[in-house]
């Protein structure tokens, strides 16, 4: 689904005073929970985000230890994963590797959210010649690829870290965010309770920071979700395209890099790491779907 | 909802399986063994070229893929032989006498358009070369003539006054005399760069920048260009017309450029190619490509290395630590995994003069316990150090293995990676004070020990050490005026001394001296070769019966 | 309609400059040095030539302006690596090709995207459906260069059915375009399914139904027209998710495409070759956007203003 799509969906959403909003959640939830599809992606995110966490502090193995003798071992008990050619334990490192890129991915949706809420809160509030401006600009660029922006962008930093992966990876993909939000607020602007609160005075920021940036809250959830996939794969892009993060650290996508050229002998090595990227990926999907379906009540189970 | 469920878990199968059907991927490649058959009826070539050429104007090109068509379509002055000595090509026969190099030119040289191939030729491309306004990157490969350096930096009004004073001329059609400023006892062998080829002058100037765009290009080699599909293939067929033409057995050479390397491997094991251009296989797959019968590999003239920044680790105590702890022959057959040779020096083996060169104070395995000896008489040794290298493929993976290598003496590294555009700017010099550790690596340009070793002089421009030693640059000047080549080598001896000898400032870890590795069919194994300067001759090559 | 196509058109001009400005200052940021592509150290006098040369000495708003010139009278100016051609020559012959692969990759998408989601909304929780979505769902999440990896392999030097890669006979074409096809089809498959279902609920689809219309002219008049809809707006962004898998996927099939060498031209520093690829990127999407929105406006003109 598009997200202009979910944007046209989301203005049905009753958009309506904060009083009700907790049971608006509630309702959502107990929509979600019965969406067994999306519960089980759910489920089997959290299960990889522990797994994440955890795996590496409860790892008998050292990440980082080389050594040569243990070299290219294909999966067993004590090493599930199997290991890479410096003998590394592939369970642990996968896990590290999925903290960086689920991190990546969380940081860098985040920062896509940031701008483009900034962006549309700030053409739709405003509105006027101002807002034109802003959405003429946004209508030329929306759709500009984002991977051009996001080498050049690292190519200025010179040495990939975490942030600046970030940075690349967000740089030039919150068009479609901005329009959403700021489609969101020009609706939620003409509802009877933001006219009353302007009417008596309230200042905008209260208005916007109390009444209209709150009520966005479903759509920016559903946009972390959607997003996420996009920025986990353009992660693995960069790394094939050999953009990926340095050494120690490791993402999935520069896991599944470094394992391409032995893919012949050794798949194991390209094959977790694109499992781990297919599986979030996938659960992504899935929980957007989920989130969409239970905070859109017109949607109708199929 | 039990379509989610169902789709989700069948995704998951699905991938699943993809896993067990590349596991279960491999063999099935079952080769015919080639005996001594004869030559085939159809002698086309089928390679794949590694990259884009850049250019193939002898004046602009700077890599290997340019090099390797040029010396392939071109005629150079000399050629080298299995020892890297100048051997007759155009040019029959060479006199030195001190400075002054005279080469004698065949008569029966001939442009693809029937022009005979003169000095002037020559005269005139070397000059184009330096030309300010061609603004040649290998300009400098010619400084070594007298006035060559002075007209490349002239100022548009004094071009054409410089130009007539730079040292080359053709003294008539058949006689090239050169005169250098200093004896350089490389100068015949690096006449065979392809800085060094002609171009043919009424062409160039026709058509500028585009004359060597395979409809234009006027050439004197075994080939013709025959086709270039930019980024897509290279054609080129035998020069029927070639002075030396009865000799070449290839009818036609199909070139494919396929850049990125594990493709390049899966064109030849789908038989789409029958030789790939030694451009390198990928480390990862080395283990599983060397079983292969097709595998070929060769020595090469060039070190790895990593380089020490002396001021931020200034005690030799602690340099001499750091190289003992570095276990190089692990690292080649863990790693690096193309049977290279661990080095431990500067110059390559396989360089004229090595025997005499090599110092034998670096051994090929780790010596911790002489390594942690060292250590401890360091003063003040640096903890903390930070290695950069450049993100090609393989860098990544040794500075990996010599990061756990260095862990044993107590060092903690952090590895930094940046693009190699910006790598060598970064560096220096002058040597950038935030770096503690480099990689390089240099591979030879002609078969003298002077093009390793005059990189650390304090004036080069390779030198990102900090070392600098005029001991150390007056011997370089020295052996540059020391025709001699047993007295030259005692000089490079002790050159080599001053940088990994027992005694040295060991401005370097040497790591491995390079090999090229290749796939070639076994139809033109004996006669597909790789020389050590990375160059290769296709007019020698004879397709089998398989 | 005329008044908001002229508009559009209008602040192209200003957003096409920005871009231009952005990636001239962006690629002005980077560091390294564009002729020294060997270890070997560039004598002084070889780099003031070469800067010499490209104009590279000239204060950065003379190059922007000159480039700006250059792009109006549609001279992307010479490349500062590949030295025998200039960037028109690399677009001329590079870029036909690239559209060439995007435009196949489409007809994948449009020839087994679209019928699938057909088929799996005429069909909801039937086995095809249940087959489409997961192929979907497969093909959207793994990465593109493992599934190119493998496709080579088990197509190519396995079974000997198809080339490796290059781009010269239909053959070649096959599977680069499939790779690049995937996550538009999966795209297309999953919004058509999804717009089917929802306009298959529609009041005046279940009344046709009711008043016992052709059930076949029903869903080819009302339900696909309908359905459609959103397949059109998808196009835009998927004509950036196509340039960017251009990128990984003309790399490992060695297509000779303009994609490849983006990246190539990013990490040699060649300015005039990454401004001009980047220039030509934008204005395609930028041209594509309007052509969508227009269409848009055409399908279905009651939204026309709703978009803002």
């Amino acid at each position: 689904m598009s997200a202009t799509q979910i944007a046209g969906r989301m203005a049905g959403v009753d958009a309506g005073a904060p009083i009700r909003q907790s049971s608006l959640w509630q309702d959502a939830w107990r929509r979600y929970l019965r969406n067994r599809g999306a519960v089980a992606a759910g489920a089997v995110f959290l299960l990889l985000v522990v797994w994440c966490l955890v795996a590496p502090l409860v790892s008998p193995h050292d990440p980082n230890e080389v050594d040569f003798a243990s070299a290219y071992q294909g999966p067993s008990w004590s090493h599930p994963f199997g290991t890479d050619q410096f003998g590394r334990d592939l369970f642990t490192r996968a896990a590290l590797g999925g903290r960086i890129s689920i991190g990546i991915g969380f940081g860098a949706t985040l920062a896509i959210l940031g701008i483009g809420v900034v962006y549309g809160a700030i053409s739709g509030f405003v509105g006027g010649k101002l807002d034109n401006a802003l959405m003429r600009f946004l209508d030329a660029l929306y759709g500009l690829p984002y991977l051009p922006f996001a080498i050049l962008a690292l190519a200025i930093v010179g040495t990939v870290d975490f942030w600046t992966m970030v940075v690349a990876l967000s740089i030039a993909s919150w068009f479609i965010t901005a329009r959403v939000v700021r489609g969101q607020i020009i609706i939620l602007k003409e509802n009877d309770y933001v006219r009353a609160a302007k009417a008596v005075g309230v200042r905008w920021y209260a208005i916007l920071g109390r009444h209209l940036l709150p009520n966005t809250l479903g759509v920016l959830v559903i946009t972390i979700f959607l997003e996420l996939p996009g920025v986990i794969l353009g992660e693995a892009f960069l790394s094939f395209l050999g953009l990926g993060i340095n050494p120690p650290d490791a993402s999935w996508g520069s896991m599944a890099q470094d394992g391409r050229d032995s893919y012949r002998a050794h798949p194991h090595i390209i094959i977790i790491p694109s499992l781990a990227i297919a599986t979030l990926v996938l659960c992504a999907n899935f929980i957007a779907d989920g989130l969409r379906d239970a905070l859109d009540p017109r949607t109708k189970e199929t | 909802m039990r379509l989610r469920v169902r789709v989700l878990l069948a995704a998951a199968l699905v991938v699943a399986v993809a896993v067990v059907a590349a596991g279960c991927g491999g063999g099935g490649d079952t080769k015919g063994a080639a005996g001594d058959a004869g030559p085939a009826k159809n002698q086309v070539l089928r390679m794949a070229w590694g990259a884009e050429p850049p250019s193939l104007d002898p004046g602009l090109a700077t890599d290997t893929t340019s090099s390797n068509v040029l010396l392939n379509i071109m005629d150079p002055l000399v050629r080298l032989g299995p020892d890297l000595q100048p051997v007759p090509a155009l040019a029959e026969s060479w006199d030195v006498d001190g400075k002054v190099v005279t080469f004698h030119l065949r008569d029966d040289g001939r442009w693809t358009n029937g022009d005979p191939v003169t000095a002037r030729d020559f005269e005139y491309s070397w000059k184009r070369t330096l030309d300010p306004k061609l603004a040649a990157d290998y300009a400098y490969q010619l400084y070594g003539i007298v006035g060559a350096e002075a007209y490349n930096n002239a100022k548009p009004a004094q071009a054409a006054a410089l130009r007539d004073k730079v040292g080359v001329k053709a003294v008539d059609d058949r006689t090239l005399r050169v005169t250098l400023t200093s004896a350089q006892p490389w100068f015949v062998q690096q006449a065979a760069h392809h800085s060094f080829l002609a171009v043919h002058q009424p062409t160039v100037e026709q058509y500028g920048a585009k004359w060597t765009e395979p409809q234009n290009i006027v050439t004197n080699g075994p080939f013709e260009l025959a086709g270039w599909k930019h980024d897509a293939s290279i054609t080129l067929v035998k020069n029927a017309d070639w002075r030396n033409a009865g000799k070449v057995a290839l009818d036609r050479v199909e070139g494919r450029i396929i850049v990125d390397g594990t493709t390049r491997v899966q064109a030849f094991e789908a038989g789409e190619v029958d030789a790939l251009d030694g451009g390198g296989l990928p480390p990862a797959d080395m283990p599983r490509l060397k079983q292969l019968p097709e595998y070929e590999k060769y020595p090469a003239l060039g070190t790895y290395y990593y380089g020490f920044n002396l001021k931020n680790i200034p005690d030799v105590n602690q340099r001499r630590a750091m190289a003992f702890a570095i276990d190089r022959q692990s690292i080649i057959d863990n790693v690096a995994q193309a049977d290279q040779i661990p080095a431990s020096g500067m110059v390559p083996k396989g360089m004229p003069g090595f025997e005499t060169i090599e110092q034998h104070f670096l051994p090929p395995r780790a010596d911790l316990e002489k390594a942690k000896q060292f250590m401890a008489r360091a003063d003040d040794p640096k903890q903390k150090i930070t290695l950069f290298y450049n993100d090609a493929p393989g860098h990544k993976e040794i500075a990996v293995a010599v990061q756990a290598m260095w862990k044993e003496l107590g060092i903690d590294t952090t590895i930094k990676a940046q693009e190699f555009a910006q790598y060598l700017e970064f560096l220096g010099p002058p040597p950038n004070n935030a770096v503690d550790m480099y990689r390089l690596g240099w591979i030879a340009d002609y078969g003298d020990p002077m093009n390793f070793l005059e990189l650390w002089t304090s004036k080069s421009g390779n030198n990102n050490s900090n070392f600098a030693s005029p001991a150390y640059d007056r011997l370089i000047e020295k052996a540059r005026n020391t025709p001699d080549d047993e007295q030259r080598y005692e000089l490079y001896r002790q050159a080599e001394a001053m940088l990994t000898g027992p005694n040295g400032a060991l401005p370097i870890a040497p790591i491995y001296w390079y090999t090229y590795t290749n796939l070639e069919r076994e139809s033109v194994k004996d006669t597909f070769q790789i020389n050590p300067l990375d160059q290769f001759d296709l007019s020698k090559v004879v397709i089998k019966e398989a | 309609m005329a008044a908001y196509i002229i508009r559009r058109l209008v602040w192209t001009v200003p957003v096409v400059l920005l871009v231009i400005l952005m990636t001239f200052l962006l690629m002005k940021q980077i560091e390294g040095n564009p002729f020294r592509q060997t270890e070997r150290a560039v004598p002084a006098a070889v780099q003031a030539n070469l800067e010499r040369k490209f104009s590279l000495d000239r204060p950065w708003y003379v190059q922007y302006a000159n480039y700006v010139k250059g792009v109006a009278t549609g001279d992307l100016g010479p490349s500062l690596v590949l030295r025998d051609r200039t960037v028109n020559d690399i677009v001329k012959e590079q870029f036909p090709r690239s559209v060439e692969l995007g435009l196949l990759a489409f007809g994948w998408a449009v020839l087994l995207g679209v019928p699938a989601g057909v088929l799996a909304a005429l069909k909801p929780n039937s086995r095809f459906d249940y087959g489409s979505m997961l192929f979907s769902n497969v093909g959207f999440a793994l990465p593109n260069f493992l599934v190119a990896t493998l496709l080579i392999y088990f197509v190519s030097v396995k079974w000997g059915l198809l080339p490796t890669s290059g781009w010269t006979t239909w053959q070649h074409k096959i599977l680069p375009s499939f790779t690049l096809g995937l996550v538009p089809m999966a795209y297309f498959a999953r919004l058509v399914r999804g717009t089917m279902l929802e306009t298959l609920q529609q009041d005046y689809v279940r009344t046709a139904k009711a008043k016992g219309l052709r059930w076949r002219r029903v869903v080819t008049v009302h339900v696909l027209r309908n359905s459609l809809i959103p397949v059109v707006t998808a196009a835009a962004p998927l004509l950036g998710y196509i340039i960017t898998g251009s990128f990984i996927v003309e790399n490992i099939f060695a297509v000779p495409g303009i994609g490849r060498y983006y990246v190539t031209a990013v990490s040699a520093r060649d300015y005039s070759v990454v401004m001009g690829l980047t220039v030509l990127l934008s204005v395609i999407v930028i041209v594509a956007n309007l052509v969508v929105d227009i269409l848009y406006g055409i399908l279905d003109p009651r939204t026309q203003e709703a978009r803002g």
